[in-house]
């Protein structure tokens, strides 16, 4: 995949520095996003965004195709169905044991489990991973077809 | 009451808004348009909206802009020589009936905090005062805004959720297929 013949690809020291010196303080930010959403401004939608947006900073400095080998596809698609799987189980739990659905005060009724953290779990594993897998997912996708579509006849068998 | 800094942001806005219509090169109209999200995102923080500056920021100057210029990159660039648009009088005609009819009810809008019949059908007491007496209490988060979302409106949350990840993933699929398997 990563044969430079054809590839929109070009090296740049200006992005690769810049990018080097923020991605660390971007991902820092988006995670701080992620996990004190609860408490400040903020939250998983900005967090898991800006989590994505690191990424794609990454891959713009230093070749799609490079970052695309290890952050795959699949791993991308997990993330975002790993999320919503999360938010449901974050829903159904109550709802199994007698309660409504997302009824987050049960956990404390029931278990002594602090509502605070059904939110959390809600905000941490269920919308962040979804909207940060979407936006690299897509990315990557609309980025695959910005070089000739030959090199792609490799990724045939990976996907379908 | 109004800033310098607030009118220079104003005026910002609408030019970068304004010339995104009219550059007639796309490319240039794409990095205006990426100026003005992040004019936007920084006039949502003087509105005390600091989450959907946030987003603003991230999806609309960042994002947005990265996806549009890959786009850019697979379609052929050529440029006709001139320099602006020529707007579309049937469109320009429909934008600004749109505007006339948005301006008009900007006027409508009753006070902030005002208790007269009209003000409280709008920012609805009951359900604000619920939730910012409530919120603390009920749910234990600080941050209101995310005790409505995830807390008393999860349920719209989980269909927001979904409705992202589908139209993701729908939109991953039909692009795999263009991308990978020919036009």
């Amino acid at each position: 995949m990563s044969s430079a013949d054809q590839s929109a690809y070009v090296e740049s020291a200006v992005i690769m520095t810049t990018v080097r010196i923020v991605s660390p303080f971007s991902l820092t930010y988006g995670l701080f996003l992620l996990f004190h959403g609860a408490d400040s401004p903020g939250g998983s939608f900005q967090g898991g965004a800006i989590i994505g947006a690191t990424i794609l900073m990454i891959a713009f400095a230093f070749g799609i195709d490079a970052t695309r080998d290890w952050l795959q596809n699949r791993i991308v698609v997990a993330l975002s169905a790993g999320g919503v799987v999360m938010f449901a189980i974050v829903g159904l739990v109550p709802l199994a044991f007698g309660g409504s659905f997302l009824e987050h005060s049960f956990f404390h009724d029931e278990w002594g489990i602090k509502t605070k953290w059904g939110l959390e779990a809600i905000e941490v594993a269920g919308v962040g991973p979804i909207v940060a897998g979407i936006v690299v997912g897509l990315f990557f996708l609309i980025a695959a077809g910005s070089k000739p579509t030959d090199s792609g006849a490799g990724a045939v068998d990976d996907d379908d | 009451m109004i800033s310098v800094v607030e009118i220079g942001l104003f005026v910002f806005v609408v030019t970068t808004a304004l010339a995104t219509v009219l550059l007639r090169d796309v490319l240039a109209a794409v990095v205006v348009f990426a100026a003005y999200s992040l004019g936007m995102a920084i006039f949502y923080a003087f509105l005390l909206a600091p989450d959907v500056a946030m987003t603003e920021a991230a999806i609309g100057a960042g994002v947005t802009t990265l996806l549009m210029l890959l786009t850019l990159a697979r379609t052929v660039h050529k440029n006709k020589g001139r320099f602006w648009q020529r707007p579309n009088v049937p469109g320009l005609v429909v934008m600004g009936a749109l505007l006339v009819v948005l301006l008009a009810t900007v006027g409508e809008f009753p006070e902030v905090g005002a208790a007269s019949q009209e003000a409280l059908a709008w920012w609805n007491p009951a359900v604000t005062q619920h939730y910012i007496e409530n919120a603390y209490d009920q749910t234990g988060v600080t941050n209101a805004v995310t005790a409505v979302l995830a807390g008393y409106r999860g349920f719209d949350t989980f269909g927001e959720a979904t409705v992202v990840f589908a139209a993701g993933i729908a939109i991953l699929i039909v692009l795999n297929r263009e991308v990978f398997t020919g036009e």
